[in-house]
């Protein structure tokens, strides 16, 4: 256990630098901002409104851009400024290196995605089912791009290009083609259980509740695993 | 009864990138003592070195590190201490942190005084707060030191670990694993400056062109070069005179006057050289003063070894 904190308290150092959550703590609170906005708009559906606050503004942009840019630096940064040695050569099971990564990532994340949507959902006015969808939702892909961002940090060399490509092309436009392909975006899950939640209907928001509760947190079992598995074969520079 | 097993062994090992063969059938044994990895800058000592560690696995053969495999086997990096060329740090922490990090990684005891013992012995302040980020190159390498030497490891792998250090601190340092060396540790250093080696101990491993070029103590390996002309210079009264009489009877190869007297020799047939000149001198009426040879030291036999064929 000690070992466990040792690297978590160092990564969450490496990935919670000062600019970092600086900057997308702004973009949390410019979301309350848009929130507050929508609010003072005096909607004629205030549920519906606030539902579209947190799909078009925090599942489909905040959520996976913050978690895209601390997860993927949590192996990124230590891989390219030569640290990641450090942690890697030292008699320690290699899941520990992941999960400590992991657990460091989503520190950080969560309060700057699950805080400013659910405050930002509640100013629009909409009603508490949406605002508890919100948090479920937002939490649980929290925790599936996490996972994913951070075996990508792992893998490729520049994660945030790769990683965006990801959120725009594949989310945003080849998984809206269809059920099939949108069944391999991880919006797919976090907009079903917003819609569930709220009751409000959504595009790629079709799934049932459990189905969208137990993919996103196995998606991040798999990448945690995967992340181990590539830190075995990982080129330490 | 069975030889001791060596700390590292390195069987045929080779690493390539893509067309680019980084290191090529490289194999050797080390044990207890310092031993110097020299090659020139390229030569792919760090490419050895991050293979023996278990950072980049071999395209071809095996490491073993006190019968481990460093890829496969985290337990290997237990008795492993490496200090890795790049500068990187942890920049936020500072030299203590740092260091017991490591401390706590590798399960030490009591991490807090471990890592206080390390920084010592690097010249370190372990109360100074200051963040690492601020530290110069010199103290960047010491830090680094402190950190692959807090677990007290069996085997010590340095990859340039003299680079942005003041002399007084190369001397301490050089020193240091010297000590460890004669402690029973296997200490592996890696360099490009040949002074800086000539100092670790005479035991070498040449790296050139990806391939180990010799191994063994360096002052042998010169002796083996039976096919190299040897250079001598000698102090005489008459050195013209001794020059013309070593060429007439074939001893030397060349010879050359300096415009201060010094006669510069070559020879193919140093052993000769050196039983028959004090006679020569003798028979000729030559007073003898010195008798130097100019290439046993480290950096004419690197200078063979790693020179264009």
């Amino acid at each position: 256990m000690t070992t466990f904190l040792a690297l978590y308290r160092t990564l969450l150092g490496a990935v919670a630098s000062r600019g970092r959550v600086a900057a997308l703590g702004a973009l949390g609170a410019a979301a309350v901002l848009v929130g507050l906005a929508v609010g003072l708009s005096d909607p004629v559906d205030a549920d519906r409104a606030g539902v579209q606050f947190v799909n078009g503004l925090g599942l489909s942009v905040l959520v996976p851009v913050i978690a895209l840019v601390f997860a993927s630096s949590a192996f990124g940064d230590l891989n390219d400024d030569g640290t990641l040695v450090y942690l890697w050569l030292r008699p320690l099971p290699r899941w520990q290196l992941a999960t400590a990564a992991f657990a460091a990532s989503l520190t950080v994340t969560v309060p700057l995605t699950v805080l400013p949507l659910c405050i930002g959902a509640a100013l629009t006015g909409a009603g508490g089912a949406v605002v508890a969808g919100a948090a479920l939702a937002v939490a649980l892909g929290v925790l599936a791009y996490v996972a994913l961002f951070c075996a990508l940090g792992l893998r490729v060399q520049r994660a945030l290009p790769w990683g965006l490509a990801y959120i725009l092309i594949w989310e945003g436009f080849v998984a809206q083609a269809g059920r099939g392909a949108g069944r391999l975006a991880i919006r797919a899950y976090t907009r079903s259980l917003l819609s569930q939640a709220a009751d409000v209907r959504l595009r790629l928001g079709a799934e049932s509740v459990p189905t969208a509760v137990i993919v996103p947190i196995a998606v991040a079992v798999a990448a945690v695993g995967y992340t181990t598995f590539r830190l075995g074969r990982h080129d330490v520079p | 009864m069975q030889p001791p097993s060596p700390s590292v062994r390195a069987e045929r090992l080779s690493k390539w990138y893509g067309d680019v063969v980084a290191v090529s059938d490289v194999s050797f044994a080390l044990g207890p003592g310092v031993t110097a990895l020299l090659g020139p800058n390229g030569a792919g000592k760090s490419t050895v070195l991050r293979m023996l560690c278990g950072l980049t696995p071999p395209s071809q053969g095996t490491v073993e590190i006190l019968g481990r495999n460093p890829r496969r086997d985290v337990q290997a990096s237990r008795q492993l201490g490496l200090v890795p060329q790049q500068e990187g740090v942890f920049e936020q922490h500072d030299a203590l942190a740092f260091v017991r990090l490591a401390a706590v990684l590798h399960r030490v005891a009591d991490p807090e005084a471990a890592a206080r013992a390390a920084l010592a012995t690097v010249e370190l302040d372990a109360d100074a707060h200051q963040p690492v980020g601020t530290f110069s190159k010199g103290m960047r390498q010491r830090l680094k030191v402190a950190q692959a030497l807090v677990h007290d490891p069996h085997v010590l792998i340095l990859d340039e670990p003299l680079n942005g250090l003041d002399p007084r601190q190369r001397l301490h340092l050089i020193e240091l694993f010297g000590r460890l060396g004669a402690a029973g540790r296997c200490v592996i250093v890696s360099s490009h400056v040949l002074d800086e080696v000539e100092r670790f101990g005479s035991r070498i491993l040449v790296i050139a062109h990806g391939r180990l070029a010799a191994e063994g103590d360096f002052r042998a390996i010169r002796n083996l070069m039976d096919d190299r002309p040897r250079r001598f210079s000698v102090r005489t009264d008459r050195p013209s005179d001794l020059g013309a009489h070593l060429l007439g009877s074939r001893i030397a190869s060349a010879v050359e006057v300096r415009p201060d007297g010094q006669l510069m020799v070559e020879t193919g047939d140093a052993p000769r050289l050196r039983h028959e000149l004090a006679p020569l001198a003798a028979h000729i009426g030559a007073r003898l003063t010195e008798l130097e040879p100019l290439d046993e030291d480290l950096e004419s036999v690197f200078r063979y070894l790693v020179g264009p064929r």
